[in-house]
């Protein structure tokens, strides 16, 4: 534990310099845009967190984008870097929303079929790049991204061949409440927000997704492939399999995120569009250090700058380009964090070398 | 360490100046004039996107130049309904109570919002508020705004047929919804009037009415350009967003190498859009939606006071809601004098142009 602390303390301080970073960089847009960058801040936050209904919209908002984080995250543990979130979100949302739409089933049962569908289309959506990574050795960028284009395509198909609104052009038709992740007593309890039961499993998931890669053997022998394939292979590790499964649970947890996108968050899922939730998932893992509970933070500071962005565009005088901009800005720093730690770590030789210098005259004294 | 903090000192007096500054600003007297406060929600794309969002907002601005609106849009993080509210709900705290948003993905959104917010008004263009299933309401605070696209194409379909006088002409839609629908049907109209009437010869195959299924994929929309051109085709009727963008883009190669091929644009006057030489254009003519003038119009009206709240109100030729632009560069001035009368005849009522499919191809 003493040997882990200073590392977590080290990681912590590290996103936070990147956070702040970020901050500091937007704020200089807002200058340069005329506005007052400590206004601007107040209506972000305010815009995101100022009563029930906005906290609600804020953790509703941040929900996808804890498990496309999760998704991402556990692949890169795996040292595989899954941009296919997007795809595996769509895939996942598509088959949850045509059971949603087509089996009658009381409300707990038929949500769970949703949420086992929603797994095994974006389990499906992982499980072909991950097979194709392990047998042949094709990148999985590459097989991700098709994949990503491959579910937008059949999605484009499917719902207006099979789930099309009679008046809804380019929706499917509308969830009923019945396999709506919403429910009212929680509507009701936050003033008639968006957050749903999609919260409460990512938080879930979180917890067991940091206990599988924490405390199992499954998960020592995944970040073992990560770590080094081949010291894995000659360890006699299933790298391949472990490949394949990797890929399999990152889809999985995606596509669970495409339930909490279209059936809880929307009422319905959307043809023509390939959700950002997807690729904001890589900036929340890189930005949470590829550790689930470091993805959960991360992700509802995500969700309080895209909640409160279009307050702080309302209230000032910042034209919502800006917003976009400090948004990719404080991902762009996310991103970069490596030259942070290698800031600090020359930070630290040198105070470190300092003490040593300062306590090897002491040592030498005392010797004498 | 000492580096660093000269660089976080030198850092906070920037700041601390820049505030400072700003403060002052802040300080000079305003005048306050009480101005209507317009807020727009923007659709999926960008407000300068030569289509809704961008008509929809130089309405706004239109009203803005004369100082009686201060306004303001937004940009929605995604497009799904709890988006669009959520913005919806941005201006309306934010003091922004008369609200426009353009396009049918705002239907839902709006039907929440009306009763959310009843003290807010709405102007939904292209759009009727409705719960997902078409049990369509419009709330009393609520405007919403059709435009006759088939009036728009089928006037579109004659200025083409009587520049062209004989040849062949092709349709590539956006996505296949009624707006996109009711242009094609309407300019197949057009050229059949002409040949019938008006002594032109421009035909249209159904092999060549392709819908490409989004309004955002340029590459696609060259392509399929590129494709009807090859095949003889000599004017290409776009209302597919940045799809169309792409065939003008091919079409605008083509005629740099002399080739002759024109595209008829939608929405707005896109001649500027389709210029690849001096002040040569590809542009043949423009199926117009004054969207502009409606958001401008329904501005006006609540201005005056007399919102028309709870109505379904449609532009078409008798409110001078849709055409083709005023001027028309690469049109003979007979041509657009002849076109004028068929609008007069459309607006009369002697010429019914179909909003339907009828016997008309796709």
């Amino acid at each position: 534990m003493k040997l882990k602390l200073p590392h977590m303390h080290r990681t912590m301080t590290v996103h936070l310099i990147a956070v702040f970073l970020g901050l500091a960089a937007g704020a200089v847009f807002m200058i340069s845009t005329g506005n007052n960058p400590f206004a601007g801040y107040a209506y972000l936050f305010k815009g995101a967190l100022m009563n029930y209904e906005r906290i609600g919209n804020t953790l509703a908002t941040a929900t996808p984008l804890i498990f496309t984080g999760l998704s991402v995250a556990f692949a890169f543990n795996t040292g595989l870097f899954n941009i296919g979130a997007s795809g595996q979100l769509l895939a996942g949302g598509l088959c949850a929303t045509a059971v949603g739409l087509t089996v009658v089933l009381p409300k707990p049962l038929l949500l769970l079929l949703m949420l086992l569908a929603a797994i095994v289309g974006g389990g499906l959506w992982g499980f072909i790049p991950g097979f194709l990574k392990a047998l042949f050795n094709v990148h999985e960028v590459v097989a991700t991204i098709m994949m990503n284009w491959i579910a937008y395509w059949v999605v484009n198909y499917t719902v207006p061949a099979y789930f099309k609104g009679e008046f809804l052009e380019t929706e499917s038709r509308k969830i009923p409440d019945i396999a709506s992740l919403r429910v009212p007593w929680l509507t009701e309890l936050l003033d008639g927000s968006y957050l749903n039961l999609g919260f409460f499993i990512a938080i879930f998931v979180s917890l067991v997704i940091w206990v599988i890669l924490k405390k199992t053997v499954l998960g020592y022998e995944l970040k073992a492939a990560g770590f080094n394939r081949h010291a894995a292979e000659y360890a006699g590790m299933k790298v391949n399999r472990n490949i394949v499964l990797s890929m399999t649970i990152a889809g999985a947890l995606a596509g669970i995120g495409g339930l909490s996108l279209y059936a809880g968050y929307a009422v319905n899922i959307q043809i023509g569009i390939l959700p950002n939730q997807g690729f904001d998932g890589i900036a929340v893992s890189l930005l949470g250090a590829n550790s689930p509970i470091g993805v959960l933070f991360t992700a509802l500071f995500f969700g309080i700058l895209h909640s409160g962005k279009g307050f702080m565009n309302a209230m000032t005088e910042i034209p919502p380009e800006i917003g976009e901009t400090i948004i990719a800005i404080l991902i762009y720093f996310a991103a970069t964090k490596i030259l942070i730690e290698r800031f600090l770590d020359k930070m630290n030789t040198r105070f470190v070398n300092r003490i040593s210098v300062q306590t090897g005259e002491v040592i030498e004294k005392g010797g004498n | 360490m000492k580096k660093a903090l000269i660089v976080l000192f030198a850092l906070a007096l920037v700041f601390g100046g820049l505030v400072s500054c700003k403060k002052k600003a802040a300080e000079a007297p305003e005048v306050t004039v009480e101005k209507l406060k317009v807020g727009m929600v923007t659709d999926a794309g960008t407000i300068d996107d030569k289509s809704f969002n961008q008509g929809t907002w130089e309405g706004i601005l239109r009203a803005s130049a004369e100082g009686t609106v201060s306004e303001k849009y937004l940009k929605p993080t995604g497009t799904t309904e709890a988006d669009y509210v959520k913005e919806i709900g941005n201006l309306y705290d934010a003091g922004y109570k008369f609200i426009v948003t353009p396009g049918f993905k705002f239907e839902t959104a709006i039907f929440a919002a009306q009763t959310k917010y009843p003290d807010a008004r709405f102007v939904l263009i292209d759009g009727i508020p409705h719960p997902g299933d078409w049990n369509a309401v419009v709330g009393d605070n609520t405007v919403s705004i059709f435009f006759a696209e088939h009036e728009s194409g089928f006037l579109a379909g004659v200025a083409t047929a009587l520049q062209l006088g004989e040849g062949e002409a092709g349709f590539i839609g956006g996505m296949e919804i009624p707006p996109v629908q009711k242009f094609n049907w309407g300019f197949q109209q057009g050229l059949a009037y002409a040949n019938d009437n008006l002594d032109t010869n421009v035909l249209i195959k159904a092999e060549n009415i392709i819908y490409q299924g989004t309004f955002s994929e340029v590459a696609a929309g060259q392509q399929l350009g590129a494709g009807m051109f090859d095949k003889g085709v000599d004017v290409i009727f776009c209302a597919a967003g940045g799809v169309g963008l792409g065939a003008i883009n091919e079409a605008k190669a083509r005629a740099k190498k002399n080739e002759d091929v024109w595209i008829v644009g939608v929405d707005v006057d896109q001649y500027a859009h389709g210029i690849y030489e001096g002040d040569k254009s590809i542009i043949l003519t423009s199926a117009m939606k004054y969207i502009d003038v409606a958001a401008y119009d329904m501005i006006q009206a609540e201005i005056e006071g007399n919102f028309p709240g709870g109505q379904i109100l449609t532009m078409d030729s008798t409110n001078a809601g849709v055409g083709i632009p005023p001027g028309n560069p690469n049109l003979d001035s007979s041509v657009e004098n002849k076109v004028a009368d068929v609008f007069n005849l459309v607006k009369s009522g002697s010429i019914v142009v179909s909003a339907e499919q009828g016997n008309l191809v796709k």
